[in-house]
């Protein structure tokens, strides 16, 4: 068999499996990143609330999930959730096992690592709005809920975009890991296609070539969000 | 939690901890030469050498370390070419596989910081070196490589970290490290939190005395960035 | 005149242009031992690019560098550039050519000793402790004595750039080359400088000082020379040029640096 019957359409072709796969990775992805973002959300609040046994909490989360390996994290959460999820379900009447479906252990164990770093993201980007922004908004007479709708939050993603487009690119990679919960992302079909035609080389070769094509087309995306980001933003002179 | 089934679960982590230690000390240092190799070649002037290591750089930061972890490890063992070769007897071994890939991959994210930290050296400072008739390797030694050394030091050590949770991938190829046995223990005695905790906290410490080292070293070396002490 | 009469440096007919921007259109100099040149100008007018092509951190596409004799070899490439044809020879002659730059330069890394003996030890592999000794002479002569342990980030500009003038002293150079020593200074701290340069000057340094510093021009150099678009405009004794020189542009020029001065 060639490459292309292979990677292909044909019948014996696992190019639409290789493709969805493809999808189940964009998706758990995109499902991480969001979690992620309320987690980062929530360090980056602590930090700057000046609450001190808030911020040690933020840090300390974020020190712990940048501080041991991602995949020690899936099978943690997994794992974990699962065993939650049966002990739960045993107390109720259900016996056996319940297992944590894989998507969803899958996003929350990448949106908890990547809240750790987006935590700093966002509260560099809050940073970076002018103050005298904010003092205007106030001086106007803004509530507070407002001024974050209107003024803030807006600021806060046009200066997170470069980092946010950083974390993107990491998601789709730790993704890869969630295939140990048997998830059927890109990394599975390549394995699974990779075993059952004992074919491992031209498997992994086309599910890495579509990695790539996931992440250049996912930086394409965040160069362009980055340019009408900051179309009103005054640049340094080159 | 018994005493006894988490003091057990720690001595049996910690001796797996060498292998770990073993694999993350090989591919840091044999990445850190391919990022030499790398960085200078996009340094150099020659659109080829400059093309190939933009390309390079892009294939191993664009994918998945697992997925070019199985493509040496699983990947290679296809072409009987290989099998034949001289390389057979290394390229078999897990270890070697491991080691390979995941220098082969630090190896792109070290090249872009040490091409970073090159661009930052103030070319003023160059320049005055030129008008004292420094060149070529001397000028690389004596200014160039000690001011970029300082500059790459923060982002490196970010990386340097990233190869120790790294490691935990090479359990998916079944060498026995830290991540391996912990989840043994965990099949075997069907605990599920305290070997993956035990591990976690044995990562955890070990980059931390890493970051702890990296800031030792950059406080070493900043004096002259630091207030003057009267 | 050096004792076998032969000029301190010459330069013939250099020409330079950055693609098809010509920036030295064929200037020549010479220098005997002594000898203190200004070069004055307007931006653009090329004189930094002039002192930059005779050290070669740029590459002129014509002319010939001659230090104390040795002329710097070059070869012609085919896109119409030119260069050194000796790396060996540049480094050579880059080492008796002291050179101090607008912005210091001086290497944020090292120490203000280490930075003067730097060059001694390992361009010129003269002995470690020679160069030492020497470096501690000529950063009290600069009047920076007690610095000798300090890094560049925690002193003055003028302190810096009285350093850079220490370094480059500390290679025994035959000529010093000054590009605008006192352009990136405060107002107030220019003076310590100049005082510096003018003690220099009348040691008999050879130096070649492009500046701004009309006063420094007028009082102390020995031969001014005002470039305009690429080309000597006027070149003479200070007493000559400043006194009513026959250039109109040379005229204006000056008004116009009295005028920015006020």
């Amino acid at each position: 068999m060639t490459w292309f019957d292979l990677l292909g359409f044909g019948p014996k072709g696992w190019g639409l499996a290789l493709l969805q796969g493809a999808l189940m990775t964009l998706l758990v992805s995109m499902a991480g990143l969001i979690v992620g973002a309320v987690f980062g959300s929530l360090v980056a609040w602590s930090k700057l609330s000046g609450n001190r046994p808030a911020a040690a909490v933020g840090s300390a989360y974020a020190a712990v999930f940048r501080g041991v390996p991602e995949l020690l994290v899936i099978y943690f959460v997994y794992f974990g959730s699962s065993a939650l999820l049966t002990g739960l379900a045993n107390l109720i009447g259900i016996e056996g096992f319940v297992g944590v479906p894989a998507f969803a252990a899958g996003a929350l164990a990448v949106g908890v690592i990547s809240g750790a770093y987006q935590g700093e993201v966002f509260r560099g980007a809050y940073l970076a709005i002018q103050r005298g922004e904010l003092e205007a908004a106030r001086a106007v007479g803004m509530p507070t809920w407002l001024m974050f709708r209107r003024i803030i939050a807006p600021q806060v993603l046009r200066f997170a975009i470069p980092g946010l487009g950083n974390l993107w690119q990491v998601a789709l990679k730790d993704s890869s890991l969630i295939s140990v919960t048997g998830l059927a992302e890109l990394m599975r079909v390549s394995q699974v296609g990779a075993g059952s035609t004992h074919q491992p080389f031209v498997f992994y070769i086309g599910g890495l070539a579509l990695y790539l094509v996931l992440t250049s087309l996912s930086t394409r995306v965040f160069d362009v969000a980055e340019a009408r980001a900051t179309r009103g933003l005054r640049r340094p002179a080159s | 939690m018994d005493l006894a089934f988490l003091s057990m679960t720690f001595l049996r982590l910690l001796a797996a901890l060498p292998l770990t230690l073993e694999v993350w000390a090989l591919s840091v240092a044999i990445g850190a030469v391919i990022a030499m190799g790398l960085t200078w070649m996009r340094v150099s002037g020659s659109k080829i050498l400059s093309a190939i290591s933009r390309g390079y750089v892009f294939v191993f930061r664009g994918s998945p370390l697992l997925i070019q972890l199985f493509l040496i490890y699983y990947g290679l063992s296809t072409f009987a070419a290989l099998r034949a070769s001289f390389l057979w007897p290394f390229l078999r071994d897990a270890f070697n596989c491991a080691v390979l890939s995941l220098a082969l991959c630090t190896a792109a994210y070290s090249s872009e910081i040490f091409r970073g930290a090159l661009a930052g050296v103030p070319h003023g400072q160059v320049e005055a070196a030129k008008a004292c008739g420094m060149s070529g390797f001397k000028l690389f030694r004596r200014i160039i490589f000690p001011i970029a050394l300082r500059q790459a030091l923060p982002a490196y050590s970010t990386e340097v970290i990233s190869m120790t949770k790294a490691t935990a991938l090479v359990s998916l190829v079944t060498l026995w490290d830290v991540m391996s046995v912990a989840l043994k223990i965990r099949n075997d005695t069907a605990v599920t939190y305290a070997p993956l905790l035990v591990a976690g906290a044995i990562y955890f410490v070990l980059n931390f005395l890493i970051a702890r080292a990296f800031i030792a070293v950059e406080y070493y070396l900043s004096a002259h960035l630091r207030r003057r002490v009267v | 005149m050096s004792e076998n009469g032969t000029s301190a440096i010459s330069v013939v007919n250099m020409r330079k242009s950055f693609g098809s921007l010509e920036v030295l259109k064929g200037i020549s100099l010479t220098a005997q031992e002594g000898d203190v040149i200004s070069i004055l100008g307007s931006s653009g007018s090329g004189k930094s690019t002039f002192l930059r092509c005779i050290n070669l951190l740029e590459t002129p596409n014509e002319g010939t560098v001659t230090v104390g004799g040795e002329t710097i070899q070059m070869r012609k490439l085919k896109d119409g550039t030119a260069e050194p044809a000796d790396r060996k020879q540049v480094d050579r002659i880059r080492s008796q050519l002291g050179m101090v730059f607008q912005n210091f330069c001086l290497w944020s890394h090292m120490t203000v000793l280490e930075n003067l003996i730097e060059a001694p030890v390992h361009v010129q592999k003269r002995p470690r402790a020679e160069c030492i000794d020497e470096a501690h002479a000529l950063l009290k002569k600069v009047g920076i004595g007690d610095k000798a342990d300090y890094y560049p980030s925690h002193m003055s500009g003028g302190q810096q750039q009285r350093a850079a003038i220490a370094r480059a002293l500390a290679m025994r150079p035959r000529v010093m080359l000054f590009d605008e020593p006192t352009s990136a200074l405060d107002p107030e701290l220019v003076g310590e400088v100049l005082r510096v340069m003018r003690s220099l000057a009348e040691e008999g340094r050879t130096m070649l000082v492009v500046t701004h510093e009309m006063s420094f021009a007028r009082d102390v150099s020995s031969r001014v020379m005002f470039l305009h678009k690429g080309l000597v405009e006027a070149e003479g004794p200070p007493a000559e040029l400043f006194g009513g020189s026959k250039s109109e542009r040379f005229r204006q020029f000056i008004s116009g640096q009295a005028q920015r001065a006020d």
